[in-house]
Formats: C-alpha cells, sequence, structure tokens
C-alpha cells in the first residue's frame, strides 16, 4: 500500500506543469463556485436570521388551527409551567420566547396606520434578540407597563415620537373591543423593513389585558443551540405535546416563501458552477487521459511481471484522487481566506442608496456556512470518480502485448 | 528436470482479416539450469514464443506447461498471479518503472509477492550488488545508461525467486560492451546459481555464448542444437 501511494505520487509529478494547471483549474472552479454561492448565500443568511430571531423562531409552538386561521381566537393557554414542560422536552432547548399577535389600527389625534401588535415579554425578548440594540430613541417597554415601543418607520409616518401617546385600535379574543392608550418609551430601528413600519411592542400582560386574552399566547418562539439542531428538537418537541392540541412548526416550515426566494436567487450561482465544473472536469478528464494513454507500454510491463489489474487501477485512483483532494482542499482554504478578507463587501453611493432604499442594509456580508465548503468538495470527488472510469475501463480491458507495443 | 514443455503450439494473429501464422507446430523442452538462445530471422516467431512460455498470451492451438502447470488455459487473474511467482522477464526496450529507483524497482516485484520488508531489502541489495550496481542503488532508470537499466531488469527479474528467466532480445539495444557485460552476469548467475535462462536474440556473439541454441524459421523449430560456448 505504501509503494502504491509512492508511485501514485512521483507519477503526478511526472508532469509537474500539466498537474498544476489541472490543479489550478479545479482550484479556481471551487473558488468561483464558493465565492458566488457565500456571496448569496450571505445576505439570505442575515435575512433569515433576523426572521428567525424577530419574526419566526428556530421553532414556534402553536394551536393547530392558528396556521390556517392566525387569529387571537386561535391563541392558546401559556403559564410558567407550560413553558417549563417545553424548555425541558430537550436539552438542546436555549429558551422560549411567548409573543401575543395580531392586527390593530394604530393612530394618533388624526390618522390611523395598520400594525402589527406584539405583546411581549420584555427580558426574554432581549434575550432572545438583543432586541434593545435596534432602539434609535428611548426605551424598551418593561413589564406590566401601559407602553409601547414602535417602529420608526410607523411612528414617522404617525408623526409620533418618544413621548407621545399612541391609540391602538381593534378586536380582542371572540370578537371583544379592544382599545388603549400607551406612551411611547422608544422608537426601534427595526432590521426586518416590513416591520419598521408596522411593528408595535408591548409587554405582554399589558396587551393581554387589551385584547381580553389574558394568560393567553399566539406563538410560543424556540431558540435553539444551533440553527441544524432545529429538525431533531422538532421531532422531540412533537412527541412531548404530543395528544395536544399544540403543533410545532420550525422556520422553514414557516417562511417558505423566502426560501424558496433563496432557492431561486442561487439558481443561476448553481447553474454557473455546473457550466464550470463541466469544462473542469472535461479538462480534468484530458489530463488523466492523457496520463493514461502515455503509460500504456509501462502498465503493459507491470501486469507482465505480475501486478494485478486491480493493484494498477488502485494506483491510478489514488493518482485522481490526490490530484482533487490537493485540488479541492487548497480551493476551499483560498476562498475561505479570500472571503474573511473581503466580508462584508460594503456598497458605497449609488449603489448603497439604492439599496438602503429598498430597505436592506448597503452591505453584502458573506456567507461561512460549512455545507457550502464541503459540497464543493464532494463535486469535485464525483467528477474525480466519473473521470477515473476512463483509466479504470482501460486497465480492465489492457491486452499487454498490444500494450507493450504501443 | 523440465521446467517448460510446449504441445503443438500454433498462433494464429488476425484469423479473421489477414492472418498470420506465426507459429507451426511448435514443441519444445527447457529443462532447469539450462542457458538457451531462441535465434531465427526477424518475424520468425521468437517473441511469439516467448510470449506463449511466459503467458503473456493465448495460443491458438496447442499447451504450454511450467512445471505441469497449464498455464495456457489459465485465467487472466490466475495467470498474472502465476508469472509474479514463476516467470522472470527481461525485455527488448525500456521496461522499468521510470518513477521508482533501481532498488524500488528490485523490490517493488517482493512487495507484489508480499515478503517481508526486512527481507526485501537485503536481497535487493544483494542482486544490485550481483549485477555491479551496487553502487547506484538510487538512481532512476533515466539516470542509468540502457545497459545498466538492463542489468536492473535481470536484477528485478531474479528478485522474485522465479523458475526461470524469459529475456526477449535483451541486448538490442546495447553497445556491445554493455552487451557482453549483460551475458556475464546472466551466464554468472546461471553457473553458480543454476538459474534457468531462455533468450532470444539474432546477435551472433550472444549467440556463441549460448549453451544450447534453438533456431527458428517462419514459425518452427528449424534446428536445435548443443554447443560449448568456451570453445568460440
Ligand atoms: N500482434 C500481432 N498481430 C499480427 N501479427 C503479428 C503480431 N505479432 C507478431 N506478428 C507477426 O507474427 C510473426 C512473428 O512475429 P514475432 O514473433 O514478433 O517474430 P520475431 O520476434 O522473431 O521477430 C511476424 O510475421 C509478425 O509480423
Ligand atoms: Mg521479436
Amino acid at each position: 500500500m505504501n509503494t502504491f501511494l509512492k508511485l501514485a505520487w512521483r507519477n503526478i509529478w511526472r508532469n509537474k506543469r500539466r498537474t498544476m494547471i489541472t490543479i489550478s483549474a479545479i482550484v479556481f472552479a471551487v473558488l468561483a463556485a464558493i465565492v458566488m454561492q457565500s456571496m448569496n448565500r450571505g445576505s439570505y443568511e442575515v435575512m433569515i436570521d433576523r426572521m428567525v430571531s424577530f419574526s419566526t423562531g428556530y421553532l414556534q409552538v402553536q394551536d393547530y388551527r392558528y396556521d390556517r386561521e392566525a387569529s387571537l381566537d386561535n391563541a392558546f393557554h401559556y403559564d410558567d409551567a407550560l413553558g417549563e414542560t417545553v424548555l425541558s422536552a430537550d436539552t438542546r432547548i436555549e429558551r422560549v420566547v411567548p409573543r401575543l399577535e395580531t392586527f390593530m389600527l394604530a393612530a394618533n389625534d388624526v390618522s390611523t396606520r395598520g400594525s402589527v401588535v406584539f405583546g411581549v415579554d420584555p427580558e426574554k425578548e432581549q434575550a432572545f434578540n438583543q432586541i434593545d440594540n435596534y432602539l434609535a430613541e428611548g426605551r424598551f417597554v418593561e413589564s406590566n407597563e401601559y407602553t409601547a415601543v414602535m417602529g420608526k418607520g410607523l411612528a414617522d409616518r404617525l408623526q409620533l415620537d418618544v413621548g407621545d401617546t399612541l391609540a391602538l385600535i381593534g378586536q380582542g379574543r371572540f370578537g371583544m373591543s379592544a382599545s388603549g392608550l400607551f406612551e411611547i418609551t422608544g422608537l426601534l430601528e427595526h432590521p426586518i423593513h416590513d416591520m419598521n413600519n408596522s411593528a408595535v411592542y408591548l409587554p405582554l400582560g399589558t396587551a393581554q389585558e387589551l385584547l381580553s386574552a389574558e394568560e393567553h399566547i399566539t406563538g410560543l418562539l424556540i431558540s435553539v443551540q444551533q440553527a441544524r439542531q432545529t429538525d431533531a428538537v422538532a421531532a422531540s418537541l412533537r412527541s412531548t405535546l404530543e395528544d395536544g392540541e399544540l403543533v410545532v412548526f420550525t422556520w422553514p416550515e414557516l417562511m417558505p416563501e423566502l426560501l424558496e426566494l433563496m432557492e431561486m436567487d442561487l439558481a443561476v450561482p448553481r447553474l454557473l458552477t455546473l457550466v464550470l465544473y463541466v469544462v473542469i472536469g472535461l479538462g480534468f478528464f484530458g489530463t488523466v487521459l492523457t496520463m493514461t494513454m502515455e503509460r500504456l507500454r509501462e502498465f503493459g510491463v507491470l501486469l507482465s511481471v505480475g501486478m494485478k489489474r486491480g493493484s494498477l487501477s488502485l494506483v491510478l485512483f489514488i493518482e485522481t484522487l490526490i490530484i482533487s483532494i490537493m485540488a479541492v482542499a487548497s480551493g476551499i482554504l483560498l476562498s475561505w481566506v479570500l472571503l474573511k478578507l473581503v466580508d462584508p463587501i460594503a456598497l458605497s453611493g449609488e449603489a448603497a442608496q439604492a439599496v438602503i432604499d429598498m430597505g436592506f442594509d448597503p452591505v453584502i456580508p458573506m456567507s461561512f456556512a460549512p455545507d457550502q465548503f464541503f459540497v464543493q468538495g464532494l463535486y469535485v470527488f464525483v467528477i474525480a470518480l466519473i473521470v477515473f472510469l476512463f483509466p479504470l475501463v482501460k486497465i480492465l480491458r489492457l491486452n499487454i502485448l498490444e500494450a507493450a507495443r504501443s | 528436470m523440465t521446467i517448460v514443455r510446449t504441445e503443438k503450439l500454433c498462433k494464429v494473429y488476425n484469423p479473421d482479416t489477414v492472418p498470420v501464422h506465426a507459429l507451426n507446430n511448435v514443441c519444445i523442452e527447457v529443462d532447469e539450469g539450462e542457458f538457451t538462445a531462441l535465434r531465427g530471422p526477424s518475424g520468425s516467431g521468437k517473441t511469439t514464443l516467448l510470449n506463449m512460455i511466459g503467458g503473456l498470451d493465448k495460443p491458438t492451438e496447442g499447451k504450454v506447461f511450467i512445471d505441469g502447470h497449464e498455464i495456457s488455459s489459465m485465467k487472466d487473474s490466475k495467470r498474472i498471479d502465476f508469472r509474479l511467482q514463476n516467470i522472470g522477464f527481461v525485455f527488448q526496450h525500456y521496461n522499468l518503472i521510470p518513477v521508482f529507483t533501481a532498488a524500488e524497482n528490485v523490490a517493488f516485484i517482493m512487495m507484489l509477492q508480499g515478503r517481508d520488508k526486512q527481507e526485501i531489502r537485503k536481497r535487493t541489495d544483494k542482486l544490485l550488488d550481483q549485477v555491479g550496481l551496487g553502487d547506484r542503488k538510487d538512481a532512476r532508470p533515466a539516470q542509468l545508461s540502457g545497459g545498466q537499466q538492463q542489468r536492473v531488469a535481470v536484477a528485478r527479474a531474479l528478485a522474485s525467486e522465479p523458475r526461470f528467466i524469459l529475456a526477449d532480445e535483451p541486448t538490442a539495444n546495447l553497445d556491445t560492451e554493455a552487451a557482453m557485460n549483460l551475458l556475464d552476469i546472466m551466464e554468472k548467475m546461471n553457473r553458480e546459481q543454476n538459474i534457468t535462462f531462455v533468450f532470444s536474440t539474432h546477435d551472433q556473439r550472444v549467440i556463441d555464448r549460448a549453451r544450447r541454441v534453438v533456431t527458428m524459421v517462419d514459425g518452427a523449430i528449424d534446428q536445435d542444437e548443443i554447443q560449448d560456448p568456451d570453445k568460440t
């Protein structure tokens, strides 16, 4: 085995230039593929991260009817005991964050605007998404106050400011009329564009009272230690909550549109990657082809003196593998370094303004999701396997005498 | 003791298109300890016969026995293994692994046989000393002369401790001095270690040194004579 490895390694360097060119080509493909993906995914990851923090949670417990009809009538009873039950259902659950959410009209003295009212537990909310960091002015609400914090966009439209009074008008649970006045303690530069123009935060108890929904919430958000644990935690939580009227959703289930959009946006880099790999694969194939053809004589001699076809194939396979491993490793390393260097790309001038106007940050963050690195390695490995078919077939069919004469 | 025996060996190349009758009913026996030259004009079938005996090709008709084993009917993988254990080869053209040193080329065969590392190293040294390349162990084939390369090839052929060694025109690409030097080495091994050699050649100086000379004409054995090489 050791000898085969040595043989393969030296064979690779018989034509240094050719090998280097082949490796460089693969490195380039891996690099380009990763950088394209990373740029595309980076923006979405930030979006998803914000959506998870401010809208859906990694997981969310709801009444089973709420998904069909997002109404307060389909809120569910929540107390500390239920919070404990959920929290202890799985050790990977970090915290639970209750929210009561409904549409209301937000009004000043003269005009009204549609708004989404969130009744939240201030401490838990802060622990979950550091909402305080997004305060443009004032402070966040505190439990049991009759106060509100609102998105700056909404506040501007209603010409409201910290210290002013916000009126909320709407419908409570089971058609009860709901209206109240709240002092504005702070304005949020809300990281989600839509919510900046619509969100109003009230302390949970205050919201429950306003909406005649005492001890009720519409969703219990759950955060896990690591995003990839989501599905596993969902499974264990589902078995804990079995039989009840509560159901568990994961974030991909709660925002399919965003994920679809991301998939669509990734279609172009994916296609480019495919084209790139086809081209590079052909180059790789060309190298392996010449590496095979120019050595047929040698193969003939090796088989003559007693090397098994399987062993000879193994040597050729190791050669193909070494080339791909070197290429993939350098490609991944290089792209990682490159991404680290440019992350995040800050836009400036008109481009920046255009992006800000659309409601996004004027930066393109890079994604460092590990799978995009590994996946490229996997692609190259698959290409290597396909490319290796040629020498394999050639060796298995090699006629010793014809080879010796070539 | 007979090592090689062929039975009415026939070989027809391209039987379906332009048939070439390369061997016609060749019957030959080679005994242990022989130092035999196969001579004949180009195209007379020397290479074809050696390939049949060495199990590199299958006869169209007839059989080849090595130590009583019919190599001509063995399956490919079994033949490869049989060659590894029983037959040593030296070819006309460069036939060493170019990326391996002289020592590695010799050791490789023993590695394929699965021998013990320690033993491989000792034997490699011994064999390279025997062919006079004790000081060129770490040279790659490209750094060796043609004669030196063929001496490494002989050492490699010997490494597996085969029953006999087949050499197809081993001196064809060598100058006289290198050719005689190679012959000296082969002869010495034959004399001192009773190693059986069968080699093809059309070089008279090489033929003169053989003890048995088999002459081929048109794919058949024309003459088979014993000579005393020391007389010439
Ligand atoms: N692979 C082959 N296909 C067709 N004809 C062949 C092949 N190998 C050898 N021959 C023919 O068989 C005959 C014997 O060839 P060969 O054994 O190489 O002779 P030698 O080694 O004595 O020069 C020649 O006529 C040669 O042209
Ligand atoms: Mg010949």
